[in-house]
């Protein structure tokens, strides 16, 4: 298993220009670790649809890449969306999974399916042409490289520890970090 | 009746980069119109509240996109337009079928609830709208890009039955 917030300093490591799309449990760490006009949390606003948003983003911004650092319960409430985006895989693309198998916010509660769903079948069945799950640290680090390098749509799904992270709560309010998004965007 | 050809020219006098939603039988005919388009890319989506937040990532990536679903669908997205094109002040017009106009101005029994529910919706929700109800009221797209624009904030066109 996965400490989330040593993958996420290492990914933060390696960031340059990238977008960076964080949901619930990552959102507070990743903003502790970099918080800048690129670096958009997806709260305040509909749990789910950060991976159309990002997709949105992608299409928008070919030459830059977009992270897309999404929960495990986000992931299967708009499990739909794998397949929006396959069917249209920006290569600029990187889906990251997190899984958990709960909703941290609310205390750990198990997701749907939580002892049996497998979502490198799901991504691989929607038509995703490159899709990895990573186990340990020696995998991440090895495949770190590769979320920011590749040339397809991708989907990893890191298996990582469940911790206690509350509801986040970002600043300022999600019109302004909008606002703030494409105004760095628009250069 | 609409032609989907005078929506289309609409949409590409607006400057429209990218169509995304689900079509049905009122818009059947203007997304075969819109595949044919070199300038325009349709994003087909799985449920209708992808297309908000999709549509708000085009955007703030700096595209003009339109987003064309039924009313139903609208609906669907209820809390996908709130939390994003919403929350986010994005200028979006978003082109609404009226399925179920027909059943309830008639009177006829039983009423499509999908008609019913539509424009007290959008009155509580406090999205403007207008009306298309002939190829003539096409011009109503861009009233709704001037307004969205002016507010920044999402504006719906409606129009019942099916474009041909």
């Amino acid at each position: 298993m996965l400490d989330k917030y040593v993958c996420l300093e290492k990914l933060a490591s390696r960031r340059r220009d990238e977008i960076v799309i964080t949901t619930m449990s990552v959102a507070s760490p990743w903003a502790r670790l970099s918080d800048g006009p690129l670096d958009f949390a997806m709260v305040e606003s509909s749990m789910g649809q950060a991976a159309p948003f990002a997709m949105g983003l992608a299409l928008a911004q070919p030459q830059r890449r977009v992270i897309l650092l999404n929960g495990d319960g986000s992931t299967l409430m708009c499990l739909g969306s794998l397949v929006t985006i396959a069917q249209n895989p920006p290569d600029n693309f990187t889906m990251v999974i997190t899984e958990n198998r709960t909703y941290e916010v609310i205390g750990n509660y198990p997701i749907p399916g939580s002892k049996r769903v497998n979502f490198e079948t799901l991504a691989v069945g929607a038509g995703f042409a490159h899709v990895q799950t990573i186990e340990n640290e020696n995998e991440f680090d090895r495949n770190l490289p590769l979320h920011f390098e590749s040339r397809v749509a991708q989907v990893f799904i890191w298996k990582i520890k469940p911790a206690t992270e509350p509801v986040p709560t970002p600043t300022p309010y999600i019109r302004e970090r909008a606002r703030r998004l494409r105004l760095a965007l628009a250069g | 009746m609409i032609e989907a050809s005078a929506v289309l020219e609409e949409i590409r006098k607006n400057r429209i980069t990218h169509v995304v939603g689900v079509p049905d039988n009122g818009s059947r005919v203007l997304y075969e119109h819109l595949r044919s388009d070199p300038d325009i890319q349709v994003i087909p989506v799985t449920r209708e509240g992808e297309a908000f937040a999709l549509a708000s990532g085009l955007f703030l990536g700096g595209k003009n996109p339109l987003v064309a679903i039924q009313n139903t669908g609208f609906f669907e997205s209820g809390d996908a337009f709130r939390g994003t094109a919403f929350n986010m002040g994005i200028p979006l017009v978003m082109v609404i079928g009226y399925r179920g106009y027909e059943s309830m101005k008639s009177g006829s029994e039983p009423v499509d609830t999908a008609a019913t529910f539509f424009e007290p919706t959008l009155n509580a929700w406090n999205i403007p709208y207008y009306w298309m109800l002939s190829t003539r009221d096409t011009g109503m797209i861009r009233e709704a890009f001037s307004k969205a624009a002016a507010t920044s904030l999402p504006v719906a066109v409606i129009y019942p039955g099916e474009m041909i």
